[in-house]
């Protein structure tokens, strides 16, 4: 046991920066597209056994963003504003936690259930027994996948957030028209937002990739050992999604909020 | 559909019968609720900490700052903050983290217990596993979430803090609408959420470790299925339970 706290988390990031390094040049490098059959079908499991989850969250946390944001601006006695608060709780922060909290859940834990099963069954060492390189065809084909997959799936998330949002201001609270709503919901917001944003939650989801990745690529100790690894991979990814949500925060809009109001 | 209502419905079971057993003589679970508690402040406090800091400056202090800021209102922030960092990031986070970091301990815990038969080999010795794994861990996971709740706002107000020195702005008028805008029932509706908050995780965790099945794969599956549907229902919670006290107190309604 170390005695100093976080030293843990900074051993656990050097090894995973270099990891994660190694499967982005394998990716980057063109080397993942041989296994690009692979590729598609993680691709494929990513929509069809982890996107209605998302979409799930992602509807939640947008009724949660409305009805704060509903109740917060009536308080102010502008309730027609509902839709600043909104815009900017769904497009520039709820959305990319709530895809960050749910991929660390679902996708992050699930590599490492999956590669940790196969590394104790010891069917990585038979794919290296057959020349295939398992980092290429485990870790590489699995990030590519996630890099087809999930910008589509945040893109969807963004539509479905918007209309969880509207049903809770607009429905549920009913303070303000769905029109008076619709104007001042769009007028904060433009495509550059959307592509900060997007930034944001594939970044997320890179690391949350590459850490379920390594944990699971590392994983050693029979069952026992698979759980602890993915109880530490879903450890690591919390605090990793908070951290770059507030860098990107900082870095997007941190010196100039985008606002179209005065000067 | 028919396995998850099966699913939800043995965790409402599994929550009747840890809530009776932990009610009704004997009581043996003092020593590991101790230990469970010492194991979750232990394994979850500098997450936390990092968590709510880093959410509450990025989200609500940043972004809500630079629409104030423009406004020349920067001192609302600290009625701001009553929203995000009391009634909803607070709690929300604190079970986040503890889902993310001590959910998944236990079920990895109890999952490998069950994978190794202990669970069984426990109850042919005739202990009750509800009352001696099941219950310590419960208690253990809401005293602790109420716990950290307290942390995790005071940590956002530092943020909201840090978001208003980024700004050049003096504290008085933060700390002046803060103390105006925050009321006893926003407090004591953030603690009550993150009791059930911690009962939630607790109860899902326990219930997927102990029905953990099927070899290598198994314990981490159990992991993955406990920690999606501890967020999932966590989060739904907290939109229901902030309706109703939204719309039940009208009190928090206005500003001062």
């Amino acid at each position: 046991m170390n005695t100093v706290p976080g030293l843990g988390y900074l051993g656990a990031f050097g090894e995973i920066g270099r990891f994660g390094a190694r499967v982005i040049g394998i990716v980057w490098t063109g080397r993942a597209f041989r296994f690009f059959g692979e590729s598609l079908r993680q691709a494929g499991i990513l929509i069809f056994g982890s996107g209605l989850i998302i979409w799930a969250l992602v509807f939640i946390f947008g009724l949660q963003c409305g009805l704060n944001g509903a109740y917060f601006v009536r308080a102010q006695g502008a309730p027609s504003y509902a839709g600043l608060f909104a815009a900017f709780c769904d497009l520039r922060e709820a959305l990319p936690y709530a895809f960050g909290y749910i991929l660390s859940a679902k996708v992050g834990t699930g590599i490492v259930a999956e590669l940790g099963a196969m590394r104790i069954n010891e069917e990585i060492d038979a794919l290296e027994v057959m020349g295939v390189p398992p980092v290429t065809f485990l870790c590489g084909s699995r990030l590519l996948g996630a890099w087809i997959a999930l910008p589509f799936i945040y893109l969807v998330g963004i539509g479905i957030m918007y209309l969880a949002s509207y049903i809770a201001v607009v429905k549920q609270v009913g303070d303000v028209s769905s029109g008076g709503y619709s104007l001042i919901f769009w007028m904060f917001q433009d495509p550059t937002d959307v592509i900060y944003s997007l930034v944001k939650g594939m970044t997320m989801a890179t690391v949350i990739v590459l850490v379920g990745c390594y944990y699971g690529y590392t994983a050693s100790g029979g069952p026992v050992g698979v759980g602890t690894a993915t109880a530490k991979s879903m450890a690591f990814n919390i605090v990793a999604v908070h951290i770059i949500g507030m860098v990107g925060t900082l870095v997007f809009w941190g010196a100039n909020p985008r606002l179209p109001i005065g000067g | 559909m028919g396995p998850v209502f099966e699913q939800v419905g043995s965790m409402v079971i599994l929550t009747a019968r840890t809530l009776r057993s932990a009610i009704r003589a004997p009581y043996p679970y003092g020593d590991e609720l101790i230990e469970q508690i010492v194991f979750t402040i232990r394994l979850c406090w500098l997450p936390l900490l990092a968590s709510t800091f880093a959410l509450n400056l990025g989200a609500p202090g940043l972004q809500a700052a630079g629409v104030l800021h423009v406004f020349g209102s920067l001192d609302r922030l600290g009625g701001f903050f009553v929203l995000t960092a009391v009634r909803w990031i607070g709690p929300l986070v604190t079970a986040v983290v503890v889902a993310g970091v001590a959910g998944t301990a236990i079920t990895a815990d109890l999952g490998a217990r069950k994978i190794r038969e202990e669970l069984d080999a426990l109850q042919v010795l005739g202990v009750d596993p509800i009352k001696n794994l099941v219950v310590p861990r419960f208690l253990a996971l809401v005293l602790v979430t109420t716990l950290f709740d307290a942390f995790a706002i005071l940590f956002g107000l530092a943020s909201g803090i840090a978001a208003e020195l980024i700004y050049n702005q003096s504290l008085g008028g933060f700390f002046a609408t803060l103390f105006s805008n925050s009321s006893v029932t926003d407090v004591w509706g953030s603690v009550l959420m993150c009791a059930v908050f911690g009962g939630i995780i607790a109860v899902v965790c326990c219930f997927k470790g102990m029905t953990a099945s099927g070899g290598a794969a198994g314990v981490g599956l159990a992991v993955n299925q406990a920690v999606v549907i501890s967020l999932v229902g966590v989060s739904f919670f907290n939109y229901v339970f902030t309706a109703v006290l939204l719309a039940t107190h009208p009190e928090l309604q206005t500003i001062r």
